[in-house]
């Protein structure tokens, strides 16, 4: 899994449902919970969380400039690539350390991905778990 | 209710220890003691048997004192309603199943109690034959229906299902579970499988060196409520397995299987019979109707 350290930027809360926004380096990550400030103490502002995501759920975008709903996006280059018979993992090198991405090989191929390859690491709203 | 506020100096393997517990069993209700071995969990238990005097404190079940040690009231362990489940099964080898169950009978019981017991844990097939001719579990199921033949008001359990395999672990707790609703018991298990603690009881007592140091709901107490993932089970990596350049981890969690994909670096510290919280996010998993 992936596990960067963040800080909680922003809660906004409708019931039990909440949308954290949390500052990591210098960019921000969205995810939702159903868990809000009364029912967890640490949702906090300004609090340090860890920001979890599994490498499956991490999708790539050649270069960096893509029209998509996905909110989290960090851009990065292609460390290595580690190719299996279906699936490949890519290391990406991006300025909050190394994000891990498992794509299936024939997207990388189909996309011709290759190594020091400037490319974009997104992760769904719903995918992010937050850990303190 | 039973409340129990003992003391007693123990001896661990690292020197002398003070058991110091002061815990309230509902009726009706399972609990479960957790902890490392040498933590003073059996002790605890035969304290309330009244097989080990406490150095101080008091027992009482149900309005009754066993144990107040400021009054000097003592009662002896078969004045105590206490029904005991061992790991070792500890039947009369020369008695039938039948004949071993109406001998823990107190004087002038009704007879009819050993019946409704066989029936309840279905040994009728097996109420003539001797402790040799049954099985690990049979023979479980045989001491957990002779330690309910006087009606305790304590059923206490210690590790009574570690020496059996997987399935016929399953199937004992069931039992357990049905008699101990059956008979609204107060009743005390042993355990150290997580899954078990979290399937059976109500509440959990974690026990260290003589103390306890944590009580809560079993999964409250065993899982992380500190993540965010609210698909989360608590279980025992059976086996991990790479394919292509991923792992998959099966994870035996009551009695279902479910695998979870691994990346390298997670699996580096899990091995196989390893406990584990597995999560995930309550926006991924499906439903499908079933009945």
């Amino acid at each position: 899994m992936n596990v960067l350290n963040g800080k909680i930027a922003a809660i906004e809360t409708n019931g039990s449902l909440s949308i954290i926004e949390i500052q990591i380096g210098s960019i921000f990550f969205k995810t939702i919970l159903i868990e809000t400030p009364n029912s967890v103490s640490y949702l906090k502002e300004e609090n340090e969380v860890k920001v979890i995501f599994k490498e499956t759920e991490v999708v790539i975008g050649k270069g960096t400039e893509h029209v998509v709903s996905l909110q989290n996006k960090i851009t990065g280059t292609i460390n290595d690539i580690e190719k299996g018979a279906l699936l490949s993992k890519l290391r990406i090198k991006t300025s909050v350390g190394i994000i891990t991405s498992i794509i299936t090989t024939s997207s990388v191929l189909k996309l011709d991905l290759n190594v020091n390859e400037t490319v974009t690491a997104m992760i769904k709203t719903n995918e992010i778990m937050l850990s303190q | 209710m039973t409340h129990i506020s003992v003391q007693k100096k123990l001896l661990a393997a690292d020197g002398e220890m003070q058991l110091n517990v002061n815990i309230t069993l509902e009726q009706g209700k399972l609990t479960a003691i957790y902890g490392p071995s040498g933590a003073g969990k059996t002790s605890l238990l035969r304290i309330i048997a009244g097989l080990l005097k406490a150095d101080k404190g008091s027992i009482i079940v149900n309005q009754k004192t066993w144990l107040d040690s400021s009054k000097n009231i003592f009662l002896k362990p078969q004045e105590r309603k206490v029904g005991f489940v061992f790991q070792e099964y500890a039947l009369f080898p020369n008695m039938t199943v039948q004949e071993n169950l109406l001998f823990a009978l107190d004087k002038g019981q009704n007879k009819k109690n050993v019946d409704d017991l066989i029936a309840i844990t279905e040994l009728e097939n097996l109420k003539n034959r001797k402790p040799e001719n049954l099985s690990g579990g049979q023979k479980q199921r045989v001491a957990l229906a002779r330690a309910l033949v006087r009606k305790p008001d304590v059923l206490m359990l210690d590790e009574p299902l570690s020496s059996l395999d997987l399935s016929m672990r399953n199937k004992l707790q069931d039992y357990i579970l049905k008699v101990h609703k059956e008979y609204n018991l107060t009743t005390v298990l042993i355990s150290h499988e997580v899954g078990e603690i979290v399937k059976m009881s109500d509440t959990v007592i974690i026990l260290e060196k003589g103390e306890v140091v944590k009580q809560g709901k079993p999964f409250d107490v065993f899982t992380n409520k500190q993540i965010s993932g609210k698909f989360q089970f608590t279980g025992d990596i059976i086996n991990i397995q790479k394919e292509d350049i991923i792992y998959v981890v099966t994870i035996l969690i009551g009695i279902s299987f479910v695998k979870v994909v691994a990346e390298e670096n997670e699996i580096i510290d899990l091995n196989i019979g390893d406990t584990v919280m597995v999560a995930s996010k309550a926006f991924n998993p499906i439903f499908q109707k079933i009945k």
